[in-house]
């Protein structure tokens, strides 16, 4: 039997148009997909997926130890003995997720920058607002992926671990709102921070140095030269430690101290204080960061 | 799009930075066809273009695409195609990615996007290589990856800026053949900015000439070259009585290296340039009508500007 193969030609769209709301919408899925290399080749989704593993095998261990302790010692050994939980995991993980948001958060500007493709979104039916808040929106959603994908194994390891597992449910429900909260915290402030670096250079290699530098160069700065400032100085110096901004939150939202906030002098200062230093870390770069993509310009 | 149907149009347009005009009380419309756009380095062009693609807002007068003022409708982008002559592509992802992307990014919904992403890419001769990271292309195929991301959400109206730039001549023609076949076969309307002119010539329907900021010539290609047509005469000897046989007829010469280029032929013309060559006995070599070119526009006194 043979066939015969027609070239029916060019055939002009005739389906409907969407607008401004699909681009937005293309913008924002293609920001996810470029954050975890999906669409890329094998090399793109190293750096994502291991960070991605690395925190959920810390949550894993975590919750492995403690349900350990519950069964050998007893229950609630895990909280007699202090064994890290959900309060102390953001403190725990955030120097991950800050180097995480270093080395991906400027995939998602820098090479639109550095190939020219701006240029082809700036005639796309979408504003520079409408683009750069798609790119925000998608690289906060996969760090909010990357901060409560742990908190959920660990939740569920611990309530899993527990003897009475519903017994756990019900007295700790609470920590669910909390680490979502937490979590989302630090997801808004490590996406702002490293597209707002992003946004200042084509070269993502730059802007992954410069964000790590930022991070791991501010905590030892900080942290000696509040000790040598005694009182309110020492304590305002503290709260330049860039990578204590969202676990002061996270100490607040959980009503606890995490391990690498315990010594800071900023803990002296009132929650509120605290509070509206990381929204000021964070509304000040996010709006930077508009002002820099409104109209668009490569 | 029907024939004749005003797709862009330009009213007393002006733009100026700073001291600098840009543009300078400039009007014309483009219909349905290919429109080459000409000039020097400087001549309003790309001004002309970023006020049409909407990037960039007139100083004075309006700027219209498809009935729409060009600066304040967003919407009318996705009716609009650009291929920028710089590099505009990511070089990690496939040509069938990245078109489906920028589809959806043009307004149309996902499936529709990866259909349209793959048909653009057949008709570009890109389909075999669609899964292949862009990085790995040629640059034939990269510009034909260009085409096709300003094709891929069928655009009523395309802008092309200097589409066969760095390609070699195979590739040029390709491109070159591309494009008509965007109008003719696609249906989509072009308007196309080069340097060379002898692809605007070849492809183009009609042309707008941009100089200085101002506009100096708006029209059809073939009647332009019509209306310019000249006969070339080249003779063996007695060239200076030939010349003064002509003059003493009325007819427009002007002396070239190898001949002699006559204006406005028409039957009178010729009776005159027979009667010429008898009466100063020249030998005639050659005769032909010949067209001007469009480089002519660009040429003053006989000089390249």
């Amino acid at each position: 039997m043979t066939g015969t193969v027609f070239d029916i030609g060019y055939q002009p769209y005739t389906g409907r148009r969407e607008g401004r709301d699909r681009s937005r919408k293309a913008i924002y899925k293609d920001g996810v997909r470029a954050a975890l290399g999906l669409g890329r080749g094998a090399r793109a989704k190293i750096l994502p997926w291991f960070f991605i593993s690395v925190l959920a095998a810390i949550a894993l261990v975590m919750a492995l130890i403690a349900g350990a302790a519950d069964r050998m010692v007893g229950p609630g050994a895990a909280a007699r003995l202090n064994l890290p939980s959900h309060s102390d995991f953001n403190g725990i993980a955030s120097i991950i997720m800050f180097v995480f948001a270093a080395v991906v958060g400027p995939e998602l500007l820098c090479p639109d920058r550095r190939n020219g493709v701006l240029n082809l979104y700036r005639v796309r039916p979408m504003t520079g607002t409408d683009y750069i808040f798609s790119r925000w929106l998608s690289f906060l959603t996969v760090m909010t992926a990357a901060a409560l994908l742990p908190q959920l194994i660990l939740f569920l390891g611990l309530s899993g671990g527990d003897p009475k597992p519903m017994d756990y449910l019900v007295t700790h429900w609470l920590d669910i709102p909390r680490f979502l909260t937490a979590g989302l915290a630090m997801a808004i402030y490590a996406t702002t921070l490293a597209l707002l670096t992003a946004s200042f250079t084509s070269r993502r290699a730059y802007a992954s140095v410069f964000l790590v530098g930022l991070f791991v160069i501010t905590t030892p700065f900080t942290v000696g030269l509040a000790e040598e400032v005694a009182g309110r100085g020492g304590q305002w110096i503290s709260m330049f430690n860039l990578t204590n901004i969202p676990v002061h939150v996270n100490d607040i939202i959980f009503d606890d101290v995490s391990e690498i906030t315990k010594e800071a002098p900023a803990r002296a200062l009132a929650e509120w204080i605290r509070l509206s230093w990381y929204a000021l870390w964070t509304v000040v770069p996010a709006g930077v960061l508009w002002a820099r993509y409104r109209k668009l310009a490569p | 799009m029907t024939s004749g149907q005003v797709l862009l149009a330009v009213e007393n347009l002006s733009k100026r930075y700073g001291d600098v005009i840009a543009l300078n009380d400039v009007s014309f419309h483009i219909t349905d066809g290919i429109t080459g756009i000409l000039g020097e380095n400087g001549a309003g062009k790309s001004t002309a273009i970023k006020i049409l693609l909407g990037l960039l807002r007139p100083t004075s007068g309006t700027a219209t695409v498809l009935g729409k003022n060009a600066f304040d409708s967003v919407e009318v982008r996705s009716r609009v195609g650009y291929m920028p002559e710089h590099d505009c592509l990511p070089t990690l992802v496939s040509a069938a990615e990245f078109l489906t992307h920028m589809a959806e990014a043009s307004g149309l919904p996902p499936s529709a996007a990866r259909t349209r992403a793959a048909d653009t890419l057949r008709h570009a001769g890109l389909f075999e290589e669609r899964y292949r990271a862009i990085g790995g292309y040629s640059t034939g195929m990269k510009q034909r990856v260009k085409l096709c991301q300003a094709l891929v959400h069928d655009p009523a109206f395309v802008f092309l800026d200097e589409p066969t730039a760095g390609l070699d001549p195979a590739g040029r023609e390709e491109m070159l053949s591309l494009i008509r076949k965007t109008h003719r076969e696609f249906g989509i309307s072009v308007l196309f900015s080069s340097h060379l002119m002898a692809d605007v010539e070849r492809t183009c329907d009609r042309i707008i000439v941009l100089q200085g900021g101002q506009l100096v010539h708006s029209g059809e290609v073939a009647q332009f070259t019509k209306e310019t047509e000249t006969v070339f005469i080249e003779v063996d000897s007695n060239r200076e009585d030939l010349v003064t046989a002509l003059q003493r007829r009325g007819v427009v010469v002007t002396a070239e290296r190898s001949g002699l280029t006559i204006e406005g032929p028409d039957h009178s013309v010729y009776e005159h340039v027979r009667d010429a060559l008898v009466e100063a006995r020249a030998p005639l070599r050659r005769m032909a009508p010949r067209r001007r070119e469009l480089t002519e526009l660009f040429e003053r006194d006989g000089e390249r500007i």
